[in-house]
């Protein structure tokens, strides 16, 4: 099938995931407004946090949220598209996956498009005020290069946050359970993200950077795009992000797919 | 022509030894212990465009392992499969345009959808021209009166509903093969009636081969000629329906009720099987004794209310073979 057919069927599939979404109305509504409390809750936190401190590591209060909001803006727009990766093994487990099978389209994508978070988009919106907000109070110059860093850097983050997911649920072709990794990993890695990583001993963040590569997501670009210093690390290491976002997103399509082979000889 | 050629499939799983009890889970936490279990031992078929093949046997004989390995789901352990042409497993994709696939168990529609929108996106996901597609929608809602719940939400249909819904589903793109896992499993008498006459008719109009999987027996009397029996991953019987019931069906039995009660009832060719009150179960076999002369012997020292003689059902045959195997059966027959 070619490209463009593909991103046809994306979108008849995608807005077929919206409206069975919305046909739970109740629940709809009431995770919007549970996605914008879970993040007011974390700003507060560190907005008392640094109300103590001023300064944590050399980055202000201000420093701080703005590197928050790129990890949100960039994790709300992973979960638009990769959240049903959770669900995986919940498929595998009941024997609903094999009608991925029997179609006559790429399973990875037809899966990835079976659903669409609608209701992250208030998250998306969230996380955009605020961005908007930070980068007022921080009186940062956008030149159309740095526009641009920063749209590369998102999607390479989007692309690190959404391969993690990937990567997670393809261990559910191998131990059939995989929801309990998500909190192992995908959860304290994320909360990694919420600070400077500079505050944290060398080798968390040298874990950050080249294992669960996290630190692309917000702290190496918002370094780039604030001008501070990223000890240990070369100061430019934030233009790698989106080439980390792409390669990393490429490792964890093919573990994915050697995880659909595996269970193609072993079942469920 | 053959469009379906299986030639000594073998499928092994990996099983994790589960222990009982609280130290027993522990443990496999810690070691686990696999042993090898094999779902299809060595079976070998081949069916012809056009037909339509019963494949049975009890639970756990390996049915389901080897429809997904026509499927292309499972990759056999060994062994060749050959669906209209293509190995289904290395050609997955384009396999899937040449079957139609029905899980009796579980839906293949979107739950929350009203119904037309499964058939919309499925039209998208197979290329369906349009044409093709009103073809077939007006054909199945006509045979199958899809207009009645078309704009229900699949999760509120009954269960009739979705599995009509889903056999039109997977013949949307016109596939030429059909594989069908227990499609009346749940059904009401009607809706079971219904459903074959489906099958019936497309097998008819369309040529369509048809592989269906079943535990109804009347599934099969009513569709299928040919069938195929495995048991304990192996093929036990293949052939036709009509072939087993001659073979087997020479026991059969004769049902008298009596005026009176009896001390016992003795025969030259008949034994008594079973009695209750009056009526009394008289087994014999067709090659060396005949209904009346039985009933010859009968009425002339007792005189008979009422009586039938009973053919043995292909289940009670199936039955048979599960318990005491094919060839037990082909001893005992001849004798």
């Amino acid at each position: 099938m070619a490209a463009i057919k593909y991103v046809n069927l994306y979108f008849k599939l995608i807005s077929a995931g919206i409206r069975a979404q919305m046909q739970y109305r109740f629940a709809f509504i009431m995770r919007i407004i549970g996605l914008i409390t879970a993040y007011t809750g974390t700003a507060v936190t560190m907005w008392v946090m640094l109300y103590q401190f001023q300064v944590l590591g050399s980055w202000t209060f201000f420093e701080m949220l703005f590197l928050y909001a790129i990890a949100i803006l960039s994790w709300g727009f992973c979960v638009i598209l990769f959240l049903h990766f959770r669900s995986l093994d919940t498929y595998i487990l009941n024997g609903t996956f094999d009608r991925f099978l029997v179609r006559p389209i790429n399973p990875f994508f037809h899966f990835m498009a079976m659903k669409f978070d609608m209701a992250s988009f208030g998250q998306f919106i969230f996380s955009l005020i605020i961005f908007i907000w930070v980068s007022l109070e921080l009186h940062i110059e956008w030149s159309s290069g740095k526009v641009l860093f920063l749209l590369a850097s998102i999607i390479g983050g989007i692309l690190i946050q959404g391969g993690m997911l990937v990567l997670i649920s393809a261990i559910a072709f191998w131990t059939t359970k995989s929801q309990q990794f998500y909190w192992v990993v995908m959860y304290p890695a994320r909360n990694l993200t919420n600070y400077p990583l500079v505050i944290y001993p060398k080798i968390v963040q040298w874990i950050a950077a080249f294992v669960v590569p996290f630190g692309f997501v917000n702290y190496f670009p918002a370094a780039v795009i604030l001008e501070k210093g990223t000890p240990f690390f070369p100061v430019s290491i934030g233009y790698f992000s989106p080439l980390v976002g792409l390669v990393f997103f490429m490792i964890a399509y093919c573990v994915w797919m050697l995880g659909l082979s595996r269970y193609k000889s072993t079942g469920s | 022509m053959p469009i379906i050629e299986v030639e000594n499939v073998r499928k092994d799983f990996m099983i994790a030894k589960r222990e009982t009890g609280m130290m027993g889970a522990l443990k496999s936490l810690i070691k686990r212990e696999y042993m090898r279990k094999e779902a299809v031992k060595d079976i070998s078929f081949s069916i012809n465009e056009g037909e339509i093949v019963g494949y049975i046997g009890p639970n756990g004989a390996g049915k389901s392992t080897t429809i997904k390995m026509l499927t292309g789901i499972l990759v056999p352990s060994s062994g060749n499969v050959l669906v209209n042409g293509l190995v289904p497993y290395e050609n997955r994709q384009e396999n899937a345009k040449s079957i139609g696939v029905v899980f009796g168990q579980r839906s293949q529609l979107w739950w929350d959808l009203p119904t037309i929108e499964s058939f919309e996106l499925l039209k998208e996901i197979y290329q369906v021209s349009n044409q093709c597609y009103k073809k077939n929608m007006d054909t199945f809602t006509e045979i199958l009166g899809l207009d009645e719940f078309l704009n229900t939400p699949v999760r509120q249909l009954s269960l009739g509903q979705r599995m009509r819904a889903d056999i039109a589903a997977s013949l949307l793109h016109d596939p030429p093969i059909l594989f069908l896992d227990e499609p009346t499993i749940g059904l009401d008498v009607v809706a079971k009636e219904k459903m074959r006459t489906f099958i019936k008719e497309i097998n008819h109009e369309r040529k369509i081969t048809v592989i269906l999987t079943t535990h109804d027996m009347e599934d099969i009397e009513k569709l299928c000629e040919r069938m195929i029996l495995i048991d304990h991953g192996m093929k036990v019987y293949d052939g036709e329906i009509a072939m087993i019931k001659e073979r087997f069906g020479k026991i059969r039995t004769l049902i008298v009720d009596l005026e009176e009660s009896l001390h016992s009832l003795q025969l030259l060719g008949g034994e008594v099987c079973k009695e209750e009150g009056n009526r009394y179960w008289i087994k014999f076999n067709r090659d060396e004794v005949s209904a009346s002369e039985l009933i010859a012997q009968i009425t002339k020292t007792h005189s008979v209310k009422d009586l039938t003689v009973e053919e043995p059902a292909i289940e009670s045959i199936i039955s048979r073979i599960y318990q005491e195997g094919y060839k037990d059966l082909q001893v005992s027959a001849k004798v």
